[in-house]
C-alpha cells in the first residue's frame, strides 16, 4: 500500500477565480482578449474567442476542453506560431510576434527530426542558438541520462517506441532551458500505462526545473494531478469557462487520482463542464 | 499434394532463372544465325560478331575512351548544374510564396517543352560549342528536379518546421537542413528521373553537331555505312545509361539514411 499523499487535515478547495481578479502576481504569460480566426473553405472559423488569462512565474496551469475547442490554437498563439486576429499575447511583457527560444514547446506528436539521432535531436536547440558543439552534446547527454535513454543515445527516432520518442521531445524542448514550457497533449497518443509513468516523470521533473508550464489536455484526471490551476474551455468557439485552483499538496504522484478527495474534485469539474456545456449548447440553439 | 505443388513452384523458379540467364545469349545466337544465313543484308544487319569486332577496334584505337569521356562530361556536368539549380530554386519557390508567384508560372510554361525542341535555337545561340550541349542537358534536368523539390518542400511535415522554429533554428539552417532533408525523399525521385532525361538530351545535343562523343560516333559510323560500329555505339550508350540508373538507385537508397 502506498501511503496516501493527501493529508486529511488539508481540505480540498475548488475556487473559481475567473475572470482573473487582481493582476496576478508577476504574471509571466498574459493573454489579453485573444481571438484567432482561420480561413476555412467553408468560411471563417473562430478557433479562439476573446480569451484572457494570466500565468504566474513558476505556475503549472492546465487547459482542459473537448477536442476541437481551440486548445492547440491558444497554445500555438502563446508560442508565437499563430498570430492574433484580435487581442495580444504577452510573454514577460513583450508581445509574441514570432517563436522565441526561451519558450519550449512539446507537441502532441513528438516531431523529432528523423534524420538525427536522439543525441543530435536534443543538441539541435543549443546548436541553433550558437553553442559550441561540445557543449551542446554535453547538454544533450545530461538530458538523455535524465530521461533514462542512455542506451539509445545514438538511435534514430523511428527505432523508438512512442513513449520514448515523446521523452526525447521533452528533453529536446528542455535543452534550451526554457523559462516557459508549453505542452500540447504530450501524452495523448500514449497507452494508459506509459502515460501514468510519463505523468510521474513530469511531476518529478517539475520539482527540479524552475519553469512555468502550460499543459493542454482533454483528460481531467491528468489536469488535476499535474496542475496548480485548471482552465476549462468550452467547445467552439473556444472560450474559457472556468478557472479552478487545485490545492492538492505536492509532491503528488499518479496514485492520487484514485483518492476519494480527488474523485470529488473531478466530479465537480465534470459538473461544471456539463452545465456550462449545456448552456453553451442551448445558446447555440437559440442563435440558429 | 501440397509438397508436390511446392516442388513444382521451386522447379518453375529455377527454370525461370535459367531462362533469364540464357535470354541474351540466345537472342545473340539467333541474330548471328539469321545474319549469316543470307536471308538479310549483312551490310544493314551485321551479325553480332561483326559488331564485336567493330567495338574492339573502337576501343583499341583509343577513340572509345575519348568518346566516352566527352559524353560523360556532358551528362555529368549538365546533371550536376541542372540538379543543383533545381534543388536551390525548388526550395526557394516551395518555401517562399512570393518567389513562387514570381517563378512558378514561368517554369510551368517552359517545363512541358521537350528539350530536344531547343536544339535549333541552341545552335543559333552557342554554335557547336560545349556550352550549347551543356545547356541542353541542364535544361532537361532542371525542370524535373525543380518540380520534384518544389512539391517535396510543400510536403515537409509542418510539425518538423514548427519544432525547429521553437528551438530557435536560424533561417539558413531551416532551409538547408530541415526543409532540404524533409523534402529529400521527393528530391531523390526527381533526381532519378532526371538521370534518364539527361541521356535523352545528350543524344539530341550530340546529334546537333559535336566533335567527340558516343552518339557523335554513331552518327559518323552511319555516314560511313559502318553498321557494326553504329550498333556497337548503341550498345555502349544503353550500357552506360543502365549503369548510371542502377548506381543512382543504389545511391538514392543510402541518401535517405534514416529510413
Ligand atoms: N490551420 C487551420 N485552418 C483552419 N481551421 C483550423 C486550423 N487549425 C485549427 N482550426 C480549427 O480551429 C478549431 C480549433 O482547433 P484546435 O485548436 O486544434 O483544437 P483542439 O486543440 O482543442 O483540439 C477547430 O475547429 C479546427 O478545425
Ligand atoms: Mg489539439
Amino acid at each position: 500500500m502506498t501511503p496516501s499523499l493527501l493529508r486529511p487535515d488539508q481540505p480540498l478547495r475548488l475556487v473559481d477565480t475567473y475572470p482573473p481578479s487582481a493582476p496576478a502576481r508577476q504574471a509571466i504569460i498574459r493573454v489579453e482578449d485573444l481571438s484567432i480566426v482561420f480561413d476555412a473553405p467553408s468560411g471563417q472559423v473562430i478557433a479562439v474567442d476573446r480569451v484572457s488569462l494570466a500565468v504566474a512565474q513558476g505556475e503549472f496551469v492546465s487547459i482542459v476542453g473537448p477536442s476541437g475547442c481551440g486548445k492547440s490554437t491558444l497554445l500555438n498563439a502563446m508560442a508565437g506560431l499563430e498570430q492574433p486576429f484580435e487581442g495580444q499575447v504577452l510573454m514577460a511583457g513583450e508581445a509574441m510576434l514570432a517563436p522565441r527560444s526561451e519558450i519550449g514547446m512539446v507537441f502532441q506528436q513528438p516531431h523529432l527530426f528523423p534524420w538525427k539521432s536522439v543525441r543530435r535531436n536534443i543538441a539541435h536547440g543549443p546548436r541553433a542558438l550558437g553553442k559550441p558543439k561540445a557543449e551542446a552534446l554535453r547538454i544533450a547527454d545530461d538530458l538523455i541520462e535524465m530521461i533514462g535513454l542512455t542506451r539509445f543515445a545514438s538511435a534514430y527516432p523511428h527505432t523508438l517506441s512512442g513513449g520514448m520518442q515523446q521523452r526525447v521531445a521533452i528533453a529536446r524542448a528542455l535543452a534550451n532551458q526554457p523559462s516557459v514550457l508549453l505542452m500540447d497533449e504530450p501524452f495523448g497518443a500514449l497507452d494508459a500505462q506509459t502515460r501514468a509513468v510519463m505523468q510521474d516523470n513530469l511531476l518529478e521533473l517539475r520539482e527540479r526545473i524552475n519553469a512555468t508550464i502550460v499543459f493542454v489536455t482533454h483528460d481531467i484526471d491528468e489536469a488535476i494531478l499535474l496542475s496548480d490551476r485548471v482552465l476549462i474551455m468550452s467547445a467552439g468557439p473556444g472560450r474559457i469557462l472556468k478557472d479552478l485552483q487545485v490545492s492538492l499538496p505536492r509532491p503528488r504522484s499518479s496514485a492520487i487520482v484514485a483518492e476519494a478527495a480527488c474523485l470529488a474534485l473531478k466530479r465537480d469539474c465534470l459538473d461544471l463542464i456539463r452545465s456550462e456545456g449545456r448552456r453553451a449548447f442551448e445558446q447555440m440553439e437559440i442563435k440558429t | 499434394m501440397s509438397i508436390g505443388r511446392r516442388s513444382i513452384a521451386t522447379a518453375t523458379a529455377r527454370l525461370s532463372v535459367l531462362v533469364a540467364a540464357l535470354s541474351v545469349p540466345a537472342f545473340t545466337g539467333v541474330w548471328e544465325l539469321v545474319a549469316r544465313s543470307g536471308i538479310v543484308n549483312t551490310v544493314l544487319f551485321p551479325p553480332p560478331s561483326t559488331v564485336a569486332v567493330a567495338v574492339l577496334e573502337w576501343i583499341r584505337s583509343g577513340q572509345f575512351f575519348a568518346d566516352l569521356m566527352a559524353s560523360l562530361a556532358r551528362v555529368a556536368g549538365g546533371f550536376a548544374i541542372g540538379a543543383a539549380g533545381g534543388i536551390v530554386l525548388g526550395i526557394l519557390t516551395g518555401r517562399f510564396r512570393l518567389v513562387s508567384s514570381l517563378l512558378s508560372p514561368l517554369f510551368h510554361i517552359l517545363r512541358p517543352i521537350p528539350p530536344i525542341a531547343f536544339v535549333p535555337i541552341v545552335i543559333l545561340w552557342f554554335g557547336l560549342s560545349e556550352t550549347g550541349k551543356l545547356f541542353l542537358v541542364v535544361w532537361g534536368v532542371f525542370f524535373t528536379v525543380w518540380l520534384a523539390t518544389h512539391i517535396g518542400v510543400q510536403k515537409v511535415d509542418r510539425g518538423l518546421i514548427r519544432a525547429a522554429q521553437m528551438l530557435g533554428t536560424p533561417q539558413p539552417q531551416m532551409l538547408w537542413e530541415i526543409v532540404l532533408l524533409g523534402a529529400l525523399p521527393y528530391i531523390t525521385v526527381g533526381l532519378r528521373t532526371a538521370v534518364s532525361i539527361s541521356f535523352y538530351t545528350l543524344v539530341a545535343a550530340e546529334l546537333a553537331g559535336a566533335f567527340a562523343g558516343i552518339v557523335y560516333r554513331i552518327e559518323i559510323a552511319q555516314q560511313n555505312m559502318q553498321t557494326g560500329q553504329v550498333m556497337g555505339g548503341l550498345a555502349a550508350l544503353g550500357l552506360l545509361s543502365f549503369v548510371a540508373d542502377r548506381s543512382f538507385a543504389i545511391l538514392a537508397e543510402r541518401t535517405v539514411w534514416w529510413r
